[in-house]
Order: structure tokens, then sequence, then C-alpha cells
């Protein structure tokens, strides 16, 4: 499903899906989202870590 | 039989392809196993900022460590390689950078481009680099979530539009002014080093470093001698750092980023020289370990702008110059700033990176550049000086502010006092060894 060739000869890039740019969008996004949560996680954590010291 | 011509021709043909196969494969080899050998760079500061602490904050010192690590890691590949490749004249971007857009077919495993993995790979750790050289600075008292932010700023954004600007074959500090940088000095140590120093200012010092009278009170480090072997490794990593520097021509002369023609072999003299220089210099104006291994990291940091093309004695002159006043500055810098940098990254980085800048418009003035570009000059190299303490200063001033007005800056006093191993992580990370942490004479437990 992922491979954006069906045989080796004169292939160039060769990652699972280069040949479907709304899918590299779509993976991109949720790259994207992944780390953005993890920070706001951390923000989190550490607000209730403090509260738990008053 | 006698081979006919076009026999020949073929197996001429033959031989040229494999001939420049293996040049690629070569490089490729070559930048993958220096981007290995800088991962020890991050043991090395995991093992000096940890060693820098004090027991109680250990453990969320080397996890702020690591954590910027791995942020800095994805966030290079979402923007940092395009800004590398598409800021060279300033500010506004050109379609340069395109290929560095994360959707772009150069961004991804491909048969053409045997290139961009290894190169986006090396630039990566120098952007952790740069971001681990801030985070010494700030331990012990700065939240993970607003640290993690100005890492990402510092090592995605901040430090790469410097590299685009003045660590570039056409960025405009290389092409109006002749800029030389070549172990980035300016654009890596000096960037960072001017970051650090706008965010303690908005930061402020850890509870008990300074006195109602302003003296400042000597916060110790926990394990000096995990900061000594934190610097050596950080040594050994710096070594992959400089061959990466380095622009491997298949076939031909290697050269520097710049186009100017360089050997490896200058780095191995000069290195060894200015980490000699610098170990000296600092031991002989302090006798203190902490110093004189800080000493072997300004010494290189010092010489680093001009590694390609030193006399590898005068090298160890100016090592043993950065290693030797880096204390002295760092005393002005807690005395009289009164900031509290628990590592010396504004004098070890901050202070040698600049250093390193204009000795080279001091000795190296009228190199030539390749083309039409200007030599290197005193001016030049002043400009970039300059240019990078502005670039590494505003954003690191201005983004840690905005942290501070929201509250994402500054970890609470009752977690400061209590240890943040214990307030955050939670762990202990001594359990039977350590100093206990108690309110009230109780012994403290650690949160849920």
């Amino acid at each position: 499903m992922g491979s954006p060739l069906t045989k080796w000869e004169g292939a160039a890039e060769y990652f699972t899906y280069a040949d479907r740019p709304m899918v590299l969008y779509v993976i991109l996004g949720i790259s994207i989202a992944l780390t953005v949560l993890a920070i706001i996680k951390v923000g989190n954590h550490e607000k209730e870590s403090y509260e738990k010291l008053k | 039989m006698e081979p006919t011509l076009a026999e020949l021709a073929a197996k001429v043909a033959t031989l040229e392809a494999s001939g420049a196969m293996k040049g690629t494969i070569d490089t490729e080899v070559y930048y993958f196993w220096a981007t290995a050998l800088m991962v020890l760079i991050h043991a090395g500061f995991l093992g000096y900022e940890m060693g820098a602490s004090r027991a109680k904050n250990v453990l969320a010192s080397g996890i702020k460590n690591i954590l910027a690590f791995a942020f800095i890691i994805p966030t290079f590949f979402f923007f940092g390689w395009w800004i590398y490749l598409g800021f060279p004249n300033g500010f506004m971007p050109t379609a340069d950078g395109d290929p560095g857009l994360p959707w772009a077919m150069a961004m991804g495993p491909n048969l053409s481009d045997n290139a961009t993995g290894v190169f986006w790979a090396a630039f990566t750790l120098f952007a952790a680099t740069t971001a681990s050289i801030f985070s010494g600075a700030v331990i012990e008292r700065i939240k993970m979530s607003g640290f993690v932010i100005l890492a990402i700023l510092l090592g995605s954004a901040v430090w790469i539009l410097g590299a685009a600007w003045g660590w570039h074959p056409t960025g405009w500090l290389l092409t109006d002014w002749g800029y030389h940088d070549f172990g980035c000095a300016g654009i890596v140590h000096l960037i960072a080093g001017a970051f650090a120093l706008g965010v303690l200012i908005n930061l402020g010092p850890r509870i008990g470093k300074y006195n109602a009278d302003g003296t400042a009170n000597d916060l110790s480090p926990h394990n000096v001698p995990l900061i000594l072997i934190g610097l050596m490794l950080i040594i050994v990593g710096f070594f992959g750092f400089l061959a990466a520097c380095v622009i491997m021509v298949n076939g031909a002369q290697w050269t520097n980023i710049y186009g100017q023609p360089m050997t490896l072999s200058s780095i191995g003299f000069n290195t060894l020289m200015a980490f000699g220089g610098g170990i000296i210099g600092a031991w002989a104006f302090t006798r203190d370990p902490f110093w004189m291994m800080s000493g072997g990291l300004a010494g290189i940091i010092s010489a680093a702008a001009g590694l390609d093309f030193w006399y590898p004695p005068l090298a160890f002159v100016i090592g043993f110059a950065g290693g030797a006043t880096i204390s002295y500055v760092n005393d002005f810098v807690v005395k009289v700033m009164k900031l509290d940098d628990a590592v010396g990254a504004i004098a070890v980085h901050g202070w040698c990176g600049f250093l390193g800048v204009i000795v080279v418009g001091l000795f190296a003035s009228g190199y030539p550049n390749v083309g039409e570009y200007p030599p290197v000059t005193f001016m030049g190299q002043l400009v970039g000086a300059l240019v990078c303490l502005a670039l590494g200063f505003a954003p690191g001033f201005v983004v840690s502010y905005f942290l501070k007005v929201v509250r994402l800056l500054r970890v609470p006093d009752e977690a400061q006092i209590i240890g943040l191993d214990l307030a955050e992580v939670p762990l202990r990370a001594y359990p039977e060894g350590e100093s206990v942490a108690s309110r009230g004479g109780a012994a403290l437990q650690p949160a849920e």
C-alpha cells in the first residue's frame, strides 16, 4: 500500500507514499501534532506537579 | 582478439560510472559517521549538566538535556533545513529553500539523492549542539515546557538562520563581507551564548545564589568527576563536528563551506593544539579542574573560525588566550552583571565564540575568498560577530520575556527548594546515598 514503486529500474524517491502527496501531508500533520501535543503535555505535567506542592 | 574501440569506450564509461558511485558512497559514509560521533557531544553535555547540578535536581537536568535533543530532531525536519537552504539573503525566503520543505522529494530516501539525508543529519546534530550549549546555563530553575520551546527556537530556527547567512556558500555575510567562520565559532557558539544571555536576564537566579547585599554564593556541583568526563566526551564529539564542517569533494581537493581549499590534516593539527592551549591556559590561571576542562572546550572554540588555516602554534596561543580568560569573563557575568550562569556558558561559548570570529580578522586579514567575494577583513569579521550577537540575544530575550509573562519560564520557589527531581520527575536519582530533602524535619516523598 505504501510503496511508491512497483519495480526498481529507474527509481528515484522510494520512501513510503512518495507518490501520494496528500498522504504525505497527513503523516506530516500527525507528526507535527504529536510534537506540539507533547510540549503541551510537558506543561500540564509541570502544572499538576507544582499544584501538589501548595 | 583485440578489443574494439566501442568495447573500450564502454569499459571506460563503466569505470567512470563506478568511480562516480564510489565517490557518492564515500561522501555518505563520511558524513554518516561524523554524525554518529557528534552524538557523543550530547552524551557529554548530559554528564556535564547532570554533574553541575545539585543532587536534588540531577534527573531534571538530564531529562531537559535529552528532551532538547529529541525535540530538535523533528522540528529541524519540519522547518530547520528549509530555513538553511532558503534564507541566504536575510529574512525573506527564496525558492532555494523548496528542496528543504518537509514534503519535498529530497526529504526522504531517494536513489537519485544520496546526500541530503546525511547533510540534514549532520546539521541536525549541529542544531542540537547549539541548544545543548544554552541548556546548561539555565539548569535548576527553568520550566521544562518553556525550556523546550526556547531550545526549539534556538536550535531549529535562530542558529540555522545565522548559518544561512554566514555558514553557507552564498550567504550574505560571505558575499558582502567575506565572513570566515570555518568551525562555527560565531554561528553556533556566539549565537548560543548570546541567546543564553537574553534568557538569563528574564529567568533570574537560582534561590540562594545571591545574598541581599548582592554577593554571589557558590552552589557547588554535586559531581565534579562526571563534569570532567562529560567535557572529555564533548571533545570527542567535537572532532565529528569539525569533520562535518569540511566539504568532501570527490576526486579533488576538499574545501570548507565557503569553497576555499583545505585539508582534514589542518583540523588534525589545529584542533589538538587549540585544545591543549585552552586546558593549559585555564589551569594556569585557575587551578580549578572545572575551569581546566572547560578551558579545553574554550580553546577549540576560540580557534574554531580559523582551524582550516592557522599555523598550529598560533592555534595553541589563541586556545591559551581563550582558556585563560573564561573564568574572568564568568566572574564578570556572575558577580557584576548578576546573572546566574550555572555552567559558564556565556564565558565559554559566547565570549570565546566572539573571540574566535575576531581573531580571524586580526591574524588572517586578506585571506582570499573564491570567485568575486571580498577577502577576509577585520571589519567583515566584526560585522559577522555583531550580527551573531544580535541574532542570538534578541529572540532569546524577547521570547523568554513572553514566556515569563505567561508563567512558562521559571519553576515555583517551593519546587526549587525541595528539588526538581522530587517535585517534577518524580524520582530519586540516588535513593541509597543522597542527603534527603525535607520540609519541617520530615523526609519528603515523591509526588504521585
